[in-house]
């Protein structure tokens, strides 16, 4: 199974304003989340991990090679990231012409790459859009053609940077099934995300970015049960887990779907 | 964001001071040595911004543009000294070159005011933010339209760069080579082209809508964001200002008179 190691990493900007300071991570095929409030490098962390900037002092390696040995281009067959801002990464004048410029640019051939692009469209919901202009479609369905277009390129690892952004309930849930799918094709996936009831359905690891360091990082449950460091990163627990923690319960629950499940065995004893 | 202007932000009295007053000044710092027709002067106007650049941390910055105008300047001194029609008195005799006093002196004079304007220009340039000197020409009666163009030129190509910056992250994070050897990268600017125009004219559209729910286009007369600091030390600029303008017309008479 592949992972990603990262050793002693820094990364700042400008000088004398450090973004990062010293994460050590190793990434493997757990699905995991990444939180942390606005501004604590979370991007900052992924953008490196693509290869899109480099670390001021540190190492990140693929596979057990260094990545800054590799161009971005050629990394890409193997990680890909769905921007935070879809404005950022759609630059074609049409939906099918984006969702096949990974694929063919990584070595699928034209059939293939149709092929890809128009299962990734469906997954997201949004067949029968290919000739679309994507300037003309909304956040929501940009960001989806964000993501279509790296689903499409079948990469080893998925990193997503705030899906759920702007999306409805339904959408919502279909980016769950799209992680989940994901998942049990084998992939690795990555997520930044403020939505905490979300992380909590759907990671089984959560890592807490706060200033620029790695904060907590273990099983999500395990994460959320820290409350006060939570707080120190200015974070919550899902809104089950606070409620749980109120009512007195000892242990901790992630989902609704937990708590229930808990509440009518205890009632059948 | 970057700017394309030679505008360093730095904290100096000099960056503070009204760009009416450094407009002023370049336009002293040419009439008067024209006026009195003295080289003397324009060196003297030279040491000043000299001084002047110095105080704000910024006469480093004029060395590319002062060795750009010395090639010219050093044509000028060569053709002058050597083949003007006057020249009569030699003064360097290089082999079989003879430099002559009469071009040496007239190439100087050329010399010292295309090096005085530059200087004084620098200051402007140099200290002043561009927005700033924009709004001070709008102040004066400039059409914010075209005030509001004026800036936008500044702003412009460092935007440009930003959407091929963005662009270009997009395209190689899915995989197409944008780093390497020559061919490979001339190979990735042509992808980039319509991206980028597109880019442009959406954020064009765009900018206009926002310019225009914020009334730009209103015939009501505009305020100003800022207020100009009428302090003391700006009023007594203005007036050294003026008093050496005055001064050198009321010198130019008196040496007509004579
Ligand atoms: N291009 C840039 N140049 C300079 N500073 C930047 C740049 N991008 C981000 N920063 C700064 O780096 C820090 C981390 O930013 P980053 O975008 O990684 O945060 P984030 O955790 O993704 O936040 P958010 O939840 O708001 O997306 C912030 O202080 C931000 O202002
Ligand atoms: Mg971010």
């Amino acid at each position: 199974m592949s992972n990603i190691e990262i050793k002693d990493m820094y990364f700042s900007y400008t000088e004398n304003e450090p973004v990062l300071n010293g994460i050590n991570l190793t990434l493997d095929s757990r699905t995991t989340a990444i939180i942390g409030q606005n501004g604590a490098g979370k991007t900052t962390f992924v953008k490196l991990l693509k290869g899109l900037l480099k670390p001021t002092h540190g190492q990140i390696f693929w596979d057990g090679k260094d990545i800054s040995q590799m161009t971005v281009a050629q990394l890409a067959k193997y990680i890909g990231l769905v921007f935070q801002n879809p404005n950022d990464q759609i630059f074609k004048g049409k939906v099918i012409d984006e969702v096949m410029f990974g694929p063919i640019n990584i070595g699928m051939s034209q059939e293939d790459a149709l092929d890809h692009a128009r299962k990734a469209l469906s997954i997201v919901g949004l067949a029968g859009t290919e000739d679309e202009n994507p300037y003309d479609m909304g956040l929501s369905d940009r960001k989806m053609i964000a993501i279509a277009s790296i689903l499409a390129m079948d990469t080893d690892v998925v990193i997503f940077d705030e899906p759920t952004i702007a999306q409805d309930y339904k959408a919502k849930e279909k980016i769950k099934q799209i992680i989940r799918q994901l998942k049990s094709d084998g992939k690795m996936v990555l997520t930044i995300i403020h939505d905490m009831d979300f992380v909590a359905e759907c990671f089984e690891r959560t890592i807490v970015f706060a200033k620029g360091n790695v904060l907590l990082d273990g099983p999500t449950a395990e994460v959320f049960a820290q409350k006060e460091k939570l707080t120190q990163a200015y974070l919550e627990p899902p809104h089950v887990t606070q409620l749980c923690n109120r009512l007195g319960y000892q242990q901790t629950f992630l989902t609704v779907e937990d708590f229930v499940a808990y509440v009518k065995r205890t009632l059948k004893k | 964001m970057k700017s394309i202007s030679l505008y360093q932000d730095k904290n100096t009295v000099i960056h503070r001071i009204d760009p009416l007053s450094k407009i002023l000044y370049i336009l002293v710092a040419i009439i008067v040595p024209f006026l009195l027709a003295s080289q003397i002067a324009s060196a003297a106007f030279i040491l000043v911004s000299i001084i002047i650049l110095l105080m704000g941390k910024s006469l480093k910055r004029t060395v590319p543009m002062l060795g750009f105008s010395g090639l010219i300047l050093i044509t000028v001194v060569i053709i002058q000294g050597i083949f003007r029609p006057d020249n009569v008195t030699p003064a360097l005799v290089l082999g079989s070159v003879v430099f002559y006093k009469e071009g040496l002196l007239f190439a100087l004079g050329i010399s010292l005011n295309v090096i005085n304007i530059l200087m004084s220009f620098s200051i402007l340039v140099l200290t002043t933010k561009p927005s700033d000197m924009v709004e001070t020409f709008v102040r004066m009666g400039l059409s914010p339209k075209l005030g509001y163009v004026l800036s936008s030129v500044f702003q412009i190509i460092p935007q440009m760069t930003e959407t091929m910056a963005t662009i270009t992250d997009a395209q190689r994070s899915r995989g197409m080579e944008t780093e390497g050897n020559l061919t490979t990268r001339v190979k990735a600017f042509f992808p980039l082209i319509s991206p980028v125009v597109m880019n442009s004219l959406i954020t064009t559209k765009e900018r206009a809508i926002a310019l225009e729910v914020r009334g730009f286009d209103s015939k009501q007369k505009k305020t100003f964001l800022t207020e100009v600091k009428k302090t003391r030390s700006e009023k007594v600029i203005k007036i050294v200002l003026a008093a050496v303008l005055i001064l050198s017309l009321i010198g130019r008479v008196l040496i007509w008179l004579r």
